[in-house]
């Protein structure tokens, strides 16, 4: 199961940094980073 | 000058900048978190005559983070086995204190006391979401500050994921989907199940394996609830409950008396009576951490036990126990979790003495009170 829990993670982990690189606004790429923390945390399955 | 910072602009290199400052807070919030899956020690005393895991009882659980230690302490003259638990819900911190005082101070004479001070070891591992609870919390002993872990009531999601919509317990019972990860919800558990399935399976394995004739199960609860400073008792301990209950009451400790409920199933006191007939009681005390009335959240209320805002309910009439400025701290809960095991094990000793647990070096609970658990813990 943790697998499938870390390829959702990883799907939505992707998408947010291609939404990251595609900002042109600094605090808009600020907002994705700050959502990215947790998901990294999530994705190694600490938090 | 907002305006200004309102417009910064970015570009590929701001966001390869501030990736890497959010790699590095992942990486500094993910030790801290992670800090929260090393165990504080328990130093157990002379007493101890073995120490195990809970896997011993039921091998598949090895090596999951459901695996949890086992601490024997056994007499010279044969008597009756006890068991008792603490920290089923790793957010009731009185439970566990007082298992570790066990461990550190129990020295018995006759029969066996076998305590699991982390009965759900992985809740040990997480915090309640959305409680801003502490991560740890003090204690002043003798060799200095000692902290303990304030837990999660449930299973780390992170070991057992995803929740059922609907969860129907082993003992038939349905639940809401939370209560999957909850220990005293999971008796008599699965062998095949979710982890803490497996944990109330291993538990119960070890009451059959061990010849467990009483079983203590060591809880607390909000003060606005109705079921606090109790003894919650199986039809089969009820005597047991009610002598242990006189006996306290002479000492001068209120405590209320609860049948557990024939209905209400997958809890210790139900279960470990139902499927492995042993007489089961299950101890409350008051914790205002748990509370919905609580304040601010902070280690000092764990350990003081004092929230203004639980004055204010006490004195309009909301709560169940007695609340003054003096709050209820966790010294006190300490001691009455050990002045009634103490109270059970003296009422079996009168009405099987064949099985009696005869146990010394035992704190009573004024002592607790008046010199605190600095002296009692190492």
């Amino acid at each position: 199961m943790d697998i499938v829990y870390r390829l959702i993670v990883l799907y939505f982990v992707i998408h947010i940094v291609i939404h990251l690189f595609g900002r042109k606004k600094f605090w808009d790429q600020f907002s994705a980073v700050v959502v990215l923390v947790l998901f990294f945390l999530r994705l190694f399955l600490i938090k | 000058m907002s305006r200004i910072v309102k417009d910064w602009k970015g570009n590929h290199w701001t966001a390869v900048g501030l990736l890497a400052l959010g790699g590095l807070a992942a990486v500094l919030a993910g030790l801290r978190f992670s800090s929260m899956h090393r165990l504080e020690r328990i130093d157990p005393g002379p007493g101890l005559t073995r120490q195990g895991l809970l896997s011993d009882y039921f091998p598949p659980l090895a090596g999951t983070p459901g695996d949890t230690g086992v601490y024997v302490f056994e007499g010279q003259e044969n008597g009756g086995n006890v068991l008792v638990t603490g920290g089923a819900h790793p957010n009731e911190p009185a439970g566990f204190v007082a298992s570790v005082l066990l461990i550190e101070n129990l020295q018995v004479k006759k029969g066996r006391i076998l305590v699991i001070p982390r009965a759900n070891a992985s809740g040990f591992t997480c915090n309640d979401p959305q409680e801003a609870n502490p991560q740890r919390f003090t204690v002043e002993t003798a060799s200095g500050p000692r902290q303990f872990r304030l837990g999660s009531r449930l299973t780390n999601p992170v070991h057992q994921w995803p929740d059922p919509t609907l969860y129907e317990n082993p003992a038939g019972q349905m639940l809401s989907s939370l209560e999957v990860r909850n220990l005293n919800r999971c008796y008599p558990g699965r062998p095949k199940g979710y982890l803490t399935e497996k944990i109330a399976f291993a538990i119960m394995e070890l009451i059959r394996k061990e010849g467990i004739d009483i079983g203590i199960d060591l809880h607390e609860s909000a003060p606005e609830y109705p079921v606090i400073n109790a003894i919650v008792f199986h039809d089969a301990s009820a005597e047991l409950a009610a002598m242990a209950q006189m006996s306290l009451q002479f000492e001068g400790l209120e405590f209320r008396l609860e049948a557990s409920p024939v209905n209400l199933r997958g809890l210790s006191h139900r279960e470990w009576g139902d499927a492995a007939g042993i007489k089961a009681v299950l101890i409350e005390t008051p914790n205002p951490v748990q509370g919905r009335l609580k304040g601010k959240t902070t280690a000092g209320l764990v350990v003081d036990g004092k929230d203004k805002n639980y004055l204010k309910a006490f004195r309009l009439g909301r709560l169940f126990i007695p609340y003054d400025e003096g709050g209820v701290p966790l010294s006190r809960r300490v001691a009455r979790h050990i002045a009634a095991i103490t109270a059970v094990l003296e009422a079996q000793a009168e009405l099987e003495p064949e099985k009696a647990v005869e146990v010394e070096n035992l704190p009573g609970w004024k002592q607790i009170l008046d010199e605190g658990l600095g002296p009692f813990l190492r």
